[in-house]
C-alpha cells in the first residue's frame, strides 16, 4: 500500500467521522461509495473539500471524471499524484 | 374547545432515574454509517423515540424545538465570517427538520412528518398539529419535542426561551387504547410561563406527578393539559 493511499484512509476516516472504522478496514480497490465502503453523495462533498484543503487539489465536477476518481481510494490516490505531477 | 386524547406511551432523555438504561442501548439498532451523523441532541432525541415506537416504526411524527440546532448555524456563520469553507455535512444537517430527517431514514419511517419551530406558543402547537392528524384517521401519531441550551452568543435574558440543558419528550398518542387519557383546551388567561425549553421540564412533571392539570400562560392565549380518570 503506497503512503498516499495509506493517508488518504486516515483523512476518509477522519474527515467522514467513521469511528468504528481503522485504516487496515479500507481496502485500497473497494468501492467508496455504495455498495462498498457505504459512503454517500453528502460523503462525496465533504471528502472534496477535505483534499482541497489537505493537497489544494480542486475537483471540478463539470471537467473531471468524478465517478472513477472517488471510485476508490487507489484510483483517488492515482488522481492526486498525477495532479501533484502536474502542479 | 376541548381535545381529548390518550398518550399511550412516552419517554424522556436525559432519563428519570439514573440507574435506567444507557443510551448505547437505545441507539444500538441505528446502522453506524447513520449513527455518524447523530449530534448529541439527535442521539437525546432518538433515545426517547426508540422507546416509544413499536418495531415497524410506521407512525406519523410531529417534531417541535424552539432552537434545533442553532449552535451549528452560528459556527458555520463564524467559519464564513473568517472565509473558510464550511462542511457540507454540517451544513446539512443544521436545518431545523434535520433530526427528522435523520429519524425517517434510520425508522424507514415514509409516513408524514411535521417539524415545528413553535415560538412564544411553546409545546401547544404540536398536539395541535398531532390530534389534527388523528382527526384525519392517523391511528397513532408520535410528539417529539426537544431543545438544548442556546449558545452564548444569543440573548436569552430576560426572554424566557432557553434553558440549561438538553432535553427530549417522546409520546405517543392515539384517540383510544390504554394510558393517561389527558384533554387540551385553551383559554383567553395570557400570561408569560416561557417557551418549549422552560415549558418541557413542567411537563415531564405534569405527567410523572399526581397533579391533574398544567396551565401555560402565553402572551396571547393559555393552553391547558387535564387528566381524566373516567
Amino acid at each position: 500500500m503506497s503512503s498516499l493511499e495509506n493517508e488518504l484512509k486516515k483523512l476518509i476516516i477522519e474527515s467522514l467521522d467513521l469511528e468504528d472504522i481503522g485504516v487496515d478496514d479500507i481496502d485500497s480497490h473497494e468501492a467508496l461509495f455504495n455498495d462498498g465502503l457505504g459512503l454517500d453523495s453528502i460523503d462525496a462533498l465533504e471528502l472534496g473539500l477535505a483534499i482541497r484543503k489537505k493537497y489544494n487539489i480542486r475537483i471540478d465536477s463539470e471537467k473531471d471524471d468524478v465517478v472513477n476518481i472517488f471510485a476508490s481510494v487507489a484510483a483517488l490516490a492515482e488522481f492526486i499524484d498525477s495532479e501533484q505531477r502536474a502542479a | 374547545m376541548q381535545l381529548d386524547f390518550i398518550i399511550n406511551k412516552w419517554a424522556v432523555w436525559p432519563p428519570l432515574s439514573p440507574e435506567q438504561d444507557s443510551a448505547a442501548q437505545w441507539l444500538s439498532d441505528i446502522s453506524p454509517m447513520l449513527k455518524r451523523r447523530l449530534t448529541p441532541l439527535a442521539k437525546t432525541v432518538f433515545c426517547t423515540v426508540a422507546q416509544c415506537l413499536d418495531e415497524d416504526g410506521m407512525v406519523p411524527a410531529v417534531f417541535s424545538s424552539a432552537h434545533g440546532e442553532l449552535a451549528k448555524s452560528l459556527s458555520m456563520m463564524e467559519m464564513l465570517e473568517v472565509g473558510e469553507e464550511i462542511s457540507p455535512t454540517g451544513f446539512s444537517l443544521s436545518v431545523h427538520n434535520a433530526i427528522a430527517g435523520l429519524f425517517s431514514m434510520a425508522w424507514k419511517n415514509k409516513l408524514q412528518c411535521t417539524v415545528l419551530a413553535p415560538g412564544e406558543e411553546g409545546m401547544a402547537p404540536a398536539f395541535i398539529e398531532g390530534l389534527g392528524l388523528l382527526q384525519e384517521g392517523a391511528e397513532r401519531v408520535l410528539l417529539v419535542f426537544y431543545d438544548e441550551p442556546l449558545p452564548a452568543f444569543y440573548p436569552s435574558s430576560p426572554y424566557r426561551l432557553s434553558s440549561d440543558s438538553s432535553c427530549a419528550l417522546a409520546l405517543m398518542i392515539a384517540k383510544s387504547g390504554t394510558g393517561q387519557a389527558l384533554t387540551l383546551f385553551s383559554s383567553a388567561l395570557i400570561g408569560n410561563d416561557g417557551e418549549q425549553p422552560v415549558q418541557l421540564p413542567a411537563f415531564i412533571r405534569f405527567l410523572t406527578e399526581p397533579q391533574t392539570r398544567l396551565t401555560f400562560c402565553m402572551p396571547r392565549r393559555s393552553w391547558s393539559w387535564e387528566k381524566r380518570y373516567d
